[in-house]
């Protein structure tokens, strides 16, 4: 399963309003909820902070890929973001991060959430790539670059 | 029985494609008389790249892959209850590793003749179409590879049988 495949407009959001770990968090979970991929986000949104609370998903580069095994999704659901400036997320480098992969895997399906998650490492380690990303205006350019 | 396929291989990853490959491989074993082997290979390249790039961190990794282990297990054990329903004998080989590259190494321990894997996805684009794992088995082995697609014809087949 590719992620292309569960990327569509509804669930990008350009340019993201919070402010913080939690808002961030927060508002990538609405997106889901809002796009239809999501009815629990409360239960959700706990899975993001508990894995959070294990270690910052917030990499090196800018890039973060908060992630989460969670009973409220049954299939791999993803939200992308893009916050201008950056915001602190406790990232490795100590750098703000602004752009945002978001992840949710049900219990059961591990292989597909590796699958997705391994795609985000490789496609986010190309400069070029985070480079356009970052000058991405709208949801279409996203999924366009995501597609390329 | 000696013919033009004697060992056959299905790749098996949790996806439909997958099993409805496995259905196809039991039929295709049941009617030649091949030898039908399962496999599951559980991908611990990824598992370590994850690591690598700090997204996972070390007990998260060993967490997901004692999940790939159950996954191995569940899946290859249904595949085998498919194939038991069809009175068909199928061994079943579970590995880890990079996943194209455990196949092509199963492929030539085996004496595989045929690799049957499920119907590949769209590639929406370059990337997606460079990395995915079943593509670059059928790529790499040195055997035919049979790619199944029809997945509801498949299933009739499966359930109903052979129409005369």
């Amino acid at each position: 399963m590719a992620l292309i495949d569960q990327i569509r407009e509804e669930v990008i959001k350009v340019p993201l309003e919070g402010r913080n770990k939690p808002e961030i968090l927060r508002e990538l979970v609405q997106v889901l909820v809002d796009a239809g991929d999501l009815t629990d986000g409360d239960s959700a949104y706990r899975a993001l902070l508990e894995r959070e609370g294990r270690g910052s998903t917030g990499l090196e580069k800018g890039i973060a890929v908060p992630h989460a095994k969670t009973a409220a999704v049954d299939k791999l659901t993803v939200a992308i973001g893009i916050a201008p400036g950056g915001i602190d997320f406790d990232a490795q480098d100590g750098n703000p991060s602004d752009l945002f992969f978001l992840l949710l895997a049900a219990p059961d399906q591990s292989g597909p959430h590796i699958e997705a998650l391994s795609e985000i490492a490789r496609l986010t380690r190309s400069d070029a790539f985070c480079r356009a990303l970052r000058n991405s205006q709208s949801a279409s350019e996203v999924i366009e670059l995501i597609q390329e | 029985m000696a013919g033009p396929i004697e060992r056959v291989l299905v790749l098996v990853d949790g996806t439909e494609e997958s099993i409805t490959a496995a259905q196809y491989a039991i039929l295709l074993a049941g009617a030649s008389g091949a030898e039908l082997f399962g496999a599951y290979v559980i991908n611990t390249r990824a598992l370590n790249e994850l690591l690598k790039s700090r997204i996972f961190v070390e007990a998260e990794e060993q967490e997901y892959e004692q999940d790939l282990h159950s996954d191995a297990e569940r899946y290859l054990k249904h595949v085998g209850d498919l194939a038991e329903s069809k009175g068909v004998p199928i061994k079943t080989l579970t590995a880890s590793g990079s996943v194209h590259q455990e196949v092509v190494k199963m492929v030539r321990e085996h004496g595989i003749d045929l690799l049957v894997i499920g119907e590949l996805a769209h590639a929406k684009s370059r990337r997606d179409e460079f990395y995915n794992e079943s593509e670059r088995a059928m790529r790499s082995v040195g055997c035919s590879v049979l790619i199944v697609k029809d997945q509801e014809r498949v299933w009739d087949l499966f359930e109903y049988g052979f129409k005369e």
